[in-house]
């Protein structure tokens, strides 16, 4: 039995019911102790009887696997394996459920819950076999949860079954007595079928299968519409059945469903077998619902007509199109036909001022609804309906109004669905003569959001009046959004709020005010009109309430100068205010400052008048002040001497002087003075400052001070300190008193420079009429060291002239004298010494 | 489960025959390379374990520490790589077709194992042996004209079935069984790359080297036991029998 394994492990393949002990043992030819057996991998530990065999008892074993548990033995470190495999199978249940039937009296149908299925490698599923106790025969069920028997010809009509099941290790067995009638079973019935289907009626007509000879069905019909069972009939049929249904509605999908069962003995219903149908189109049988909404566009009445759809009741159909028939009612004969194809739903008539009477049928392929009857005016409505307010509910708004006085033959609540912004989807609700009040309500709905409700009264004459007005929050929310507010009359004691702009109507609720925060310098009190208030961020602020929701104006007043202060103006409704977010700061001024602008602004206009003047005078000025060449008669000079009244000081003309001799020194920098004898040109004369003009006497041996004139050349604007280099003027001694005199006084030297002026301009007598014309020059602007003299001028303490000379040609080309020992160029003979 | 093989069993041998059928009337590829790649191809689906071993291991319940291990391929079961490389190419040929015949067989006695993977491979080998027959044929066109190729025996009797052992040692069985197939497989696949990559080598040697008979004994059916060594008869020349020997 051992053979030659070295490790042998039995019982080899057992097979044993879940829940069983077993023991397992080895042998082992090795007799080694470091043999370890496992189940599943799990090491599982047992008695050893000897030295060589151990024994391990496996309590309760459980079902793992089909193909068996394995339980192994190895020695550790041999590679020695041996094992085995334990088939554990399932407890074979008892079969649940057992009933037989059959649904032709020919065959029997027996079915049953088999449970587990107790197959193993070792042991094939448990098989089924069905016994019948009367007639004492078998059969071997080929399924393991249903099983036919074929009905003995013998008319035998009471069975006793016994249903047996087993596998290798236990059998069960289930039995049931039934009669054979009482457990017909009807198959499934055969083409149901719609027959003379119309708009309200139809006829169902269907098979079913015969069971043995002349036995009756008892089929019940059902009629469903949109899933739900709307008829039921029973109908006792033998193969075919048929049944009428009515009340149906027209253009409706239908489903008609049949069911049979065996009359004679009620076991079960058949299957079910359905078949949908649709009945035919009606006409509508309803007219539509239709409402108006009056404007006047360019100057003319425009009817907005609306309707709604019919409802798959009323509409029987598909709509086709919309006939609208207006009427003028103040000329009878006068008809307009408009045909409006589905689905619209609005329709838009430009009238005059008659009335009409518009007639609003819906049609589908059978024929037209009845007429939608209503009655317009050209005349603007009566707007002049005060505007009440409606309070919003969870169901929606409860509009009341007060019944129309006279006949009314009923009211219309009409509204806009959506928010004031959005484009009005017109919705309106026809309510009965003895209606006051109603409740609206609609999906569309939303917080915060301001539904406005005109309710209308509909006179006898099918015309409707505008009865009163109402707006309403299905539910008020706090203003989201603070309005935009303007500062303005700032001063230091007060400053002015202005918020006109405010729309109050498209806000989240009932505006009931405005809250205006003013946050206070450090220490400053409230106003008594403020009322103290902590911010959320527990700040102290002032609050003062404006309870009037159409007062958007505010001044801020008793303010401190140069203070900063924080307000904010925020709109209240019944739920709460605005957000307290910005503040926006404000500083007063001083108290003065007010003061100073109407000083300071009248000043800064007049300076701007007086340049203005200055601007426009500037020709005036020029001529005035700095002429473009200085006249002697209009120097200011003049007006020098005029205002200091010297008597002794006057103005030199040529004519009166004597010319003896005239030396224009240079400057010490090396400025030169090119005379015509030269035959250069008067513009190469250069001068580096503006000069003086020095009156020399002829003696040759002066060397001392004497006087010196020096003039003030205007145009080359010589600096004072030019006049303050003037130390000397080297006059000669002897020159005569009557020329030198006058030359030393400003009077008698301005004097000469007037005629020399005026000989300038042509006044010239005969007899200088060959002398050359030196004009005044500018000092040069680049120095050119190439034209300098040879023999440039020595420094002198004195600045040249440059007056218009008159230098006689002859002595133009003179070389220089030798007695001018300052570099000097003497210009004129004897009696030309003034310029 | 026996007849749920049962059921199988039909549609397994009608797609078979249908293979059979298709392989003997079905015109073999000329290209040589065309139909090494596609031996190749078909080795390389043939050695994935995932195909066999692995559920087989997994339906036993073999995976598990201490039996995982015992699952290796018996020594001798199947040639090795080496011999199969010292194999002229007909012999290699009969002797892949030979082998994968017993495989089949094999498979066949399995199927109330593996039901579903045994078909599917079952198909596998089928076409598999189909291109031994028609690479044969193309090897043997182009040899005809040098030296001709000695008949080869053909594969032995169908082994006898072994006698019924344990289900433990069954088990054990054929989890080395189709360890050794996979193997086996993998040294095809790795031959047949060889191939690929020197025909003109292959076929010098194929001269060189007399036939091989093709293996007949029944070593697959054996038990694995310590220490024993079959040889595999691979040729009949002496000097090339250590060759044959199967590996460990």
């Amino acid at each position: 039995m051992l053979g030659h394994d070295p490790l042998f492990v039995f019982p080899k393949d057992k097979l044993v019911e879940e829940g069983s002990n077993v023991t397992i043992c080895y042998v082992s030819r090795i007799h080694q102790d470091n043999i370890s057996c496992y189940l599943e991998g799990v090491q599982i530990y047992g008695e050893q009887l000897d030295r060589s065999v151990s024994a391990f008892e496996l309590k309760n074993v459980s079902f793992i696997r089909e193909k068996g548990t394995n339980v192994f033995c190895k020695v550790d470190q041999g590679g020695v394996l041996g094992g085995i495999v334990l088939f554990v199978s399932k407890v074979l249940e008892e079969p649940k459920d057992f009933s037989c039937e059959t649904q032709d009296l020919k065959t029997l149908t027996c079915t049953w819950d088999p449970g587990s299925d107790t197959g193993l490698t070792k042991q094939p599923s448990q098989s089924y076999t069905l016994f019948e106790s009367f007639s004492g025969k078998k059969t071997l069920c080929k399924h393991r949860n249903w099983c036919d028997w074929q009905v003995a010809q013998d008319s035998q009509e009471t069975y006793n079954f016994t249903l047996l099941a087993e596998n290798y290790l236990r059998k069960r067995s289930v039995s049931i007595l039934f009669n054979l009638t009482q457990r017909v079973h009807p198959m499934t019935p055969y083409n149901l079928l719609p027959k003379n289907v119309g708009a309200t009626e139809a006829t169902m007509t269907w098979k079913v299968h015969s069971i043995g000879n002349n036995s009756t069905l008892l089929c019940q019909l059902e009629l469903l519409a949109e899933g739900k069972v709307i008829q039921q009939s029973n109908v006792s049929i033998k193969v075919n059945g048929e049944y009428l249904l009515s009340e149906l509605e027209p253009d409706t999908e239908y489903v008609a469903r049949v069911r049979c069962a065996y009359t004679n003995h009620f076991w079960k219903w058949s299957e079910l077998i359905s078949q949908k149908f649709n009945t035919a189109e009606a006409a509508p049988s309803e007219a539509p619902d239709v409402w108006r909404n009056l404007k006047m566009v360019s100057g003319h009445p425009t009817v907005s007509l609306f309707w709604k759809p019919l409802s798959k009741v009323h509409a029987n159909g598909k709509i086709l199109f919309y006939n609208v028939i207006v009427e003028n009612l103040d000329k009878p004969s006068r008809f307009e036909v408009l045909s409006i194809p589905a689905p619209a739903s609005s329709t838009e008539l430009t009238l005059d001022q008659c009335s009409y009477q518009i007639h609003v049928t819906a049609h589908n392929s059978v024929g037209p609804s009845p007429a939608s009857v209503i009655v317009v005016s050209g005349d603007p409505e009566n707007e002049e309906v005060e505007q009440g307010r409606v309070n919003g509910t969870e169901d929606g708004f409860s509009v009341s109004w007060k019944p129309q006085s006279g006949d009314a033959t009923g009211y219309v609540v009409e509204w806009c669905d959506g928010p004031q912004d959005l484009p009005c989807v017109l919705q309106w609700k026809n309510l009965g003569p003895n209606t006051t009040s109603t409740v609206i309500s609609s999906g569309d709905f939303r917080p915060g959001v301001r539904y406005n409700f005109r309710i209308y009264g509909i006179s006898t004459k099918r015309m409707a009046h505008l009865l009163e007005k109402k707006a309403g929050y299905l539910e008020e929310l706090a203003p989201s959004d603070n309005p935009q507010v303007v500062m303005s009359r700032l001063t230091s004691h007060s400053f002015t709020l202005s918020w006109k702009d405010y729309p109050t109507e498209s806000q989240p609720g009932f505006i009931q005010g405005y809250h205006v925060y003013l946050k206070p310098k450090a220490g400053e009190q409230c106003h008594p009109a403020f009322e103290k208030t902590v911010l959320p961020e527990d700040s102290v602020c002032c609050k003062y309430t404006i309870d009037n929701p159409e007062q958007k104006t505010f001044v801020v007043e008793n303010l401190q100068p140069e203070s900063v202060y924080e307000f904010i103006v925020t709109p209240y409704t019944s739920v709460g205010e605005g957000p307290l977010d910005a503040f926006t700061k404000v500083t007063t001024p001083d108290e003065y400052s007010h003061t100073l602008i109407h000083i300071i602004l009248p000043m800064i206009f007049c300076i701007l008048i007086v340049m203005i003047i200055c601007y426009l005078k500037s020709q005036w000025l020029k001529e005035k002040c700095y002429p473009d060449s200085p006249n002697p008669y209009k120097s200011s000079v003049l007006s020098l001497i005029k205002s200091k009244e010297n008597p002794h000081l006057t103005i030199m003309y040529v004519n009166d002087c004597v010319p003896d001799a005239i030396e224009v020194i240079n400057k010490p920098e090396g400025s030169k003075i090119q005379f015509l004898g030269t035959r250069k040109s008067p513009t190469e004369t250069e001068f580096t400052k503006p000069a003086c003009l020095y009156l020399l006497p002829t003696e040759k041996n002066y060397s001392g001070p004497g006087p010196c004139i020096c003039f003030e050349n205007f145009t080359y604007n010589q600096a004072a300190s030019d006049f303050a280099s003037c130390g000397h003027f080297p006059v000669t001694p002897q020159a005569p008193p009557h020329q030198l005199g006058p030359l030393t006084s400003p009077e008698n030297l301005l004097k000469a420079l007037e005629q020399n002026y005026m000989n300038s301009l042509g006044e010239i007598p005969a007899g200088e009429a060959n002398l050359n014309y030196v004009s005044q020059l500018a000092s040069p602007t680049s120095g050119d060291k190439d034209s300098l003299p040879t023999n440039p001028p020595e420094p002198a303490l004195c600045s040249e002239y440059k007056m218009q000379t008159a230098i006689p040609l002859g002595l133009a080309s003179a070389p220089p004298s030798e007695n001018s020992s300052l570099s000097s160029t003497t210009l004129l003979g004897q009696g030309e010494h003034c310029r | 489960m026996r007849a749920q093989c049962m059921r199988r069993t039909p549609l397994s041998v009608i797609l078979g025959l249908l293979f059979l059928s298709m392989t003997a009337t079905s015109k073999c590829l000329g290209k040589y390379h065309e139909l090494l790649l596609q031996l190749r191809r078909q080795a390389d689906l043939m050695q994935d374990t995932s195909t066999l071993l692995d559920p087989y291991i997994h339906i036993q319940g073999l995976d598990t520490p201490g039996l995982k291990e015992h699952c290796r391929e018996c020594p001798g079961a199947f040639p090795s790589e080496d011999a199969l490389r010292g194999l002229s190419r007909q012999g290699f040929l009969q002797t892949l077709n030979a082998t994968l015949g017993l495989v089949l067989h094999r498979l066949t006695a399995l199927c109330q194992d593996l039901p579903e993977a045994q078909q599917l491979v079952g198909l596998n080998i089928r076409g598999f042996r189909s291109n031994i027959h028609c690479m044969s044929q193309l090897l043997r066109s182009s040899s005809e004209a040098e030296t001709p190729e000695p008949t080869q025996p053909g594969p032995g009797p169908t082994p006898p079935p072994t006698p019924p052992s344990d289900a433990f040692q069954h088990k054990l069985k054929s989890c080395r069984f189709l360890h050794g197939y996979h193997r086996f497989m993998h040294s095809v696949g790795q031959v047949l790359q060889e191939w690929g990559e020197s025909r003109s080598r292959s076929r010098s040697r194929s001269r060189r080297h007399s036939p091989c008979r093709a293996p007949g004994d029944t070593a697959l059916a054996r038990p694995c036991r310590g220490g024993a060594r079959r040889t595999w008869p691979f040729r009949r020349d002496r000097r090339l029998m250590p060759r044959g020997q199967l590996p460990r």
